[in-house]
């Protein structure tokens, strides 16, 4: 096949975190290969149509990337970026409180203050997208810097614009500890710890209730209020990333799986392909860096592999912890629109969005912590399949195929088709009856969804239904092997595995120990998931500071960020 | 940079709590060249005149690129369907693939020896295959005579596709008496001729004696839509057929092609919108002057635009009756649909089909023919469907497995997609809603009758795609019309899609077509969308950085020149 190509930069994985990266290496001027084992890049950003008409993002379908420095400093609004906007008025939507089981429960005003006051919007002026970016948007510290509450960058935020937050015991609380602090009433808390929960963070574990209540305003505030996604999807979005990198001369191969990645002398100096890989030549040498964008595991377990690595670090590999749920996906096809249960009538038509009038519901049931408590006990703790009964099995509705009228739903000829409808279950790797049992349990969960959304509509008879298509979290994990355990969002987003210490305290600068090869992947490095483009922006210091990539005048840094000593300022002069 | 004009309005502002935090794509921008439809001959029209150094705006409705080049998970999950599986007939010919290097890293074709089978229902079998002795073989176990004629024929056939068809497929179109004159010039351009005069039916009958032979070449020459009667097109039976046997497989799925092409696009400056439906081409002083994109109202202005869409959508939905000149309206209102579309049935399943027949080899062709016992039988089924209906005791199609030659399509270790595939009416006798039941019924039986294998406990996912849905997920495909008109005398050649436009140019300033409704036509050509994009350059007066290939360069040298 002649001789190995040769580019400086080989990236393992195309998704948001792989071809981000390749977007900003390819700017620094870096000759980039991306390689993608799917014959679709796009990762978790994904978009489907499984039945023609019906338009399904499996993955990711909400944007929490509004504050990403990725935005100005890639330019994605040449490459076509663009946004839906929720057409509803996001203050009436605020009025529609939380769902519980007897109905809709308002939002006190007290509520609204503590929340806005959380996500920066009550300071003068309001510094919500400083806060996002200095909480996600910023390498962890060097190891031999000692993280305080002087130098934690959120903690700065805090105390430089809304002092009546920060607090000594700030960086210790759960997110429930600060919502009893600065919040009302029991269903706005227990909704907002269910959708951190779900986003990353959970809102009963200590040290992280400011990454866990800002994964939950990355969503809402920056877009004002409106649960709005870009047009097309995260995929929509992910095509202008794509774009960026293709313009600036990265090479893309699809359908080219990595089985090894090649290490000489302690050094990572390319990637062997698979046989069955749609490329001629199967080695791809790199002369500065191989960054692994895919899970930790498979990266190090399988493309590194034991010979490389010391059994110690093999074993807190093994062990990085996926308990973060997965993710049940149920999407109905009716042949008569959903409708309301009486209860929950009240606000009327306002409630039914987008061009098919589909209801719009959000969290259920809110109505206290127990009901929380209930279900993550039996995804986390029991390990196992519900046994909350489906009155109490708390879920979420994604509305936004709903409002995009370019989406095939809005003029379906065929009937209705449903938002998506989720469940948080135990993900497959932990699931006590095998990592099959949901597949196994698919017909009995199917019925489980159909009578937890009961709750709250009508419509989902057998006369009515013409098709339930549904997404166990061990699909996931096998059509998008980078989503491992079926996490969505990566390995857990505790205090064990965040920020400098995620996935651990040793790789948490996106370094690993062969030199020259990095990772890059919402299971391996800080802020982990939510296709934020911040773990490229936080690996491109990294990236500076080993002299790999030199970037022009369009670089900024994050105003949080410490050098490590004895390496090249990411700082610009 | 990408290089389009725009005015940036954007500006952060932290104390608008309304305002937004990135900016988009503006409202109002200025291309030299919009292009309306990502599908493969509005990508090769971009990726010509974007390494041309033009500004371009590729406008796409749906999700993703590529139009019917999709590989999508249809079987959700974990099995990509193809189905343009079997629709890459002109790798050998297509500018663009030599153009732009899109065969080596790029991308993979793989061109199999086993192309298309005929199973029969007694067992019997015939295996066309890329060499021809192989076919031979295959046809002599029915008749001697006839694997010599094939033989014969099949040699002089590909010298007319190689000299003439294939190369004129990437020159614009001549009329009836230009192409007369340039082919009495030569004997292989006279007896090329002398085959417009029969239908595809009284060629393979006056060719071929042995019925199972004319059925299998009878299904090649029409499966993509010639009719079997008509008189008039008969030159396209020898591209069918040379064809049929030359097919190309793109490894990782057809979408990979389409993606190819985007990448080529963009990596020169061109810019793609997904979910970017075109709701108005705007006109001003009779010239069309931009595009308004549909409930966003965005504007892209443009000198010149391109619509890949068929002649309804562009003039009269796009355009507009009102601005349309009296000289191509009835043209344009007359503009008839394909006679047939296809009734599509994807399995996911344990194994390949395997056919119950002579010949083990079938089980390797890149495509089987069922169902079909002889030519009386294919006619009346292919004239059912003309007529709206199925006969489900009497039918039969091609079935293929798309991941035999590529397990990159199943990411389930030891799994495959297969489908099968029949012509079928948009409009079927009874709707096609109330009746998917029983189609698909019928034509998983009757593939199970053919390949006994895919028994039902090996089938872990079926999903049926009928002519509607193909409409409903590809709206560029009206009437669920894969090659976006029928494929008629009176609508090919230089009256695809009229005899004012088949060169790509309108009668209205600015406007041009060149998607599969446009000479030469549909099935991944790539021809429209080249010619389109050497019409562009030459109106613009730019320079072009591209030459004809050899073949068309002979093609001119001998035919065309003075």
């Amino acid at each position: 096949m002649g001789k190995d190509e040769r580019f400086d930069i080989v990236i393992v994985g195309a998704g948001p975190n792989g071809m981000t990266t390749a977007a900003y290496l390819a700017k620094c001027g870096l000759s980039v290969c991306v390689l993608e084992e799917r014959t679709e890049c796009g990762g978790a950003c994904e978009t489907q149509e499984p039945i023609p008409g019906v338009r399904i993002y499996p993955h990711a379908m909400l944007m929490y990337a509004s504050a990403a420095p990725g935005f100005e400093q890639l330019e994605l609004h040449k490459y076509g970026f663009r946004m839906e906007w929720e057409p509803t008025n996001p203050m009436e939507a605020a009025n529609a409180g939380l769902a519980c089981t007897d109905g809709w429960r308002a939002i006190s005003d007290a509520d609204k203050l503590g929340w806005a006051k959380i996500g920066g919007m009550l300071g003068q002026p309001p510094f919500t997208r400083e806060l996002l970016r200095a909480t996600f948007w910023c390498p962890p510290h060097p190891s031999d810097v000692e993280v305080t509450d002087e130098n934690t960058p959120y903690m700065q935020v805090y105390k430089k614009h809304q002092p009546d937050i920060w607090t000594p015991e700030l960086r210790e609380m759960t997110m429930f500890d600060l919502m009893d602090e600065h919040l009302e009433t029991e269903p706005f808390k227990t909704g907002m710890a269910f959708a951190a929960w779900a986003s990353g963070a959970a809102g009963h574990w200590e040290g992280v209730a400011i990454p866990a209540a800002l994964c939950v305003q990355l969503l809402t505030l920056p877009n004002t209020g409106k649960n709005s996604i870009p047009r097309g999807g995260l995929h929509g979005y992910f095509h202008a990333i794509h774009r960026a990198a293709v313009h600036r001369g990265a090479v893309i191969r699809t359908s080219c799986p990595v089985d090894e990645i090649l290490i000489e002398d302690g050094r990572a100096v390319g990637v062997r392909l698979r046989e069955t890989a749609a490329a001629g030549g199967k080695t791809i040498r790199a002369n500065k860096a191989v960054i692994a964008a895919c899970d930790v595991h498979q990266a190090f377990l399988k493309m590194v592999g034991p010979k490389h690595l010391d059994p110690a670090l093999i074993r807190t590999i093994k062990d990085i912890s996926l308990k973060n749920q997965t993710l049940y996906v149920s999407v109905f096809h009716t042949k008569k629109q959903l409708t309301y249960k009486e209860r929950f009538r009240e606000l009327g038509e306002a409630r039914y969005v987008g061009e098919n009038r589909q209801p719009g519901l959000g969290i259920y049931p809110c109505d206290s912590r127990e009901i929380y408590y209930e279900n993550v006990r039996d995804v986390d703790g029991r390990k196992g399949q519900p046994t909350v009964p489906p009155e109490r099995a708390l879920w979420f509705q994604t509305p936004p195929q709903s409002f995009d009228p370019t989406d095939c739903q809005a003029s379906y000829p065929r009937g209705y088709i449903s938002n998506a409808f989720e469940m948080a279950v135990t993900s497959p790797d932990y699931h006590t009856e095998g990592e099959d049992a949901l597949d196994r349990h698919k017909d009995e969960m199917d019925r489980f969804m159909r009578e937890s959304y009961s709750q709250m509509v009508d419509g989902l008879d057998d006369d009515n239904l013409i098709h339930h298509w549904s997404a166990t979290g061990r699909d996931i994990e096998f059509r998008n092997t980078g989503l491992i355990g079926g996490t969505w969002c990566g390995s857990r987003h505790d205090e064990d595995q965040l920020w400098t210490n995620r996935p651990l305290p040793e790789l948490a600068r996106y370094r690993t120990p062969i030199e020259g090869l990095y990772h890059a992947h919402q299971t391996s490095g800080h802020p982990g998931g939510l296709c934020l483009m911040a773990i490229p922006y936080n690996l491109m210091h990294i990236l500076i500071e080993d002299g790999i990539a030199e970037p022009g005048k369009w670089w900024y840094a994050s105003p949080y960020y410490i050098p490590q000593e004895g390496k090249i300022s990411a700082r610009r002069p | 940079m990408s290089n389009f004009s725009y005015e940036s309005k954007f500006k952060y502002d932290p104390s608008d709590l309304f305002g937004h935090m990135q900016e988009e794509f503006p409202q109002e921008s200025e291309f030299d060249v919009v292009i309306i439809g990502a599908g493969p001959n509005g990508l090769i029209a971009a990726a010509y005149l974007a390494k041309a150094g033009l500004s371009v705006a590729v406008c796409e409705r749906r999700f993703e690129v590529g139009g019917g080049l999709a590989t999508e998970e249809n079987l959700y999950p974990c099995y990509a369907s193809n189905p343009h599986v079997l629709y890459h007939m002109m790798v050998d010919y297509m500018p663009a693939i030599r153009d732009f290097d899109l065969d080596g890293p790029a991308l993979t074709w793989i061109k199999p020896n086993a192309q298309t089978g005929m199973v029969f229902e007694d067992g019997s079998s015939i295996l066309m295959s890329r060499m021809v002795q192989d076919t031979k073989d295959s046809i002599s176990k029915y008749s001697f005579k006839d694997a010599i004629t094939f033989g014969s024929v099949i040699r002089k056939w590909r010298k007319i596709v190689d000299e003439i068809v294939a190369p004129a497929t990437y020159v614009p179109p001549m009329a009836p008496i230009e192409i007369t004159m340039a082919m009495e010039r030569t004997e292989l351009g006279r007896e090329m001729l002398e085959l417009g005069e029969y239908s595809p039916f009284e060629i393979i009958t006056n060719t071929f004696e042995h019925e199972k032979v004319r059925t299998m070449m009878l299904y090649a020459s029409c499966m993509w839509g010639l009719d079997p009667h008509e008189t008039g097109l008969g030159f396209m039976v020898p591209l069918m057929l040379d064809r049929t046997v030359n097919k190309c497989y793109c490894y990782g799925g057809s979408h990979k092609f389409g993606s190819a092409l985007a990448r080529e696009v963009v990596k020169h400056g061109g810019l793609i919108l997904e979910a970017a439906g075109v709701d108005k081409i705007i006109m001003q002083n009779g010239r069309a002057v931009g595009v308004q994109l549909a409930h966003e109202g965005r504007v892209l202005r443009a000198k010149a635009v391109m619509s890949t869409l068929d002649p309804h959508t562009t003039f009269l939905d796009l355009v507009g009756r009102e601005h349309l000149p009296d000289s191509i309206l009835g043209d344009v209102e007359g503009w008839a649909w394909d006679k047939w579309s296809f009734n599509t049935l994807h399995i996911a399943a344990d194994e390949p089909p395997k056919y119950a027949c002579d010949d083990p080899w079938i089980d390797e062709a890149f495509a089987t023919v069922i169902g079909i016992e002889s030519v009386d039988q294919l006619i009346s089924h292919w004239d059912n469907v003309a007529a709206g209906r199925l006969d489900l005791t009497s039918f039969g199609g091609h079935s293929t497995c798309e991941s035999l030659l590529d397990p990159t399509l199943s990411d389930r270790p030891g799994k495959y997609v297969s489908m099968f595939q029949i012509h079928a009416p948009y409009g079927i006798e009874g709707g096609w809603l109330d009746r998917r039941k029983e189609v698909q019924e019928a034509m998983l039986s009757r593939w199970q009758k053919a390949a006994p294998n895919l028994t039902h406990d090996k089938i872990v996912s079926i999903g049926m795609e009928d002519p509607e849905e193909i409409e409903i997920r590809f709206p560029q495909m009206r009437r669920g019309a894969i090659k976006h008109g029928d494929y008629g005398p009176l609508q090919m050649g230089c009256f695809r899609p009229n005899q004012d436009c088949s060169g790509t140019d309108t009668p209205i300033e600015g406007l041009y077509v060149c998607g599969a409704s446009t000479y030469p036509g549909g099935l991944v050509l790539g021809g429209p969308g080249y010619l389109g994009a050497n019409k562009v350059a030459e109106d613009m007066a730019i320079a072009k950085w591209w030459r004809p290939t050899s073949e068309m360069e002979r093609y001119i040298r001998i035919y065309l020149q003075e």
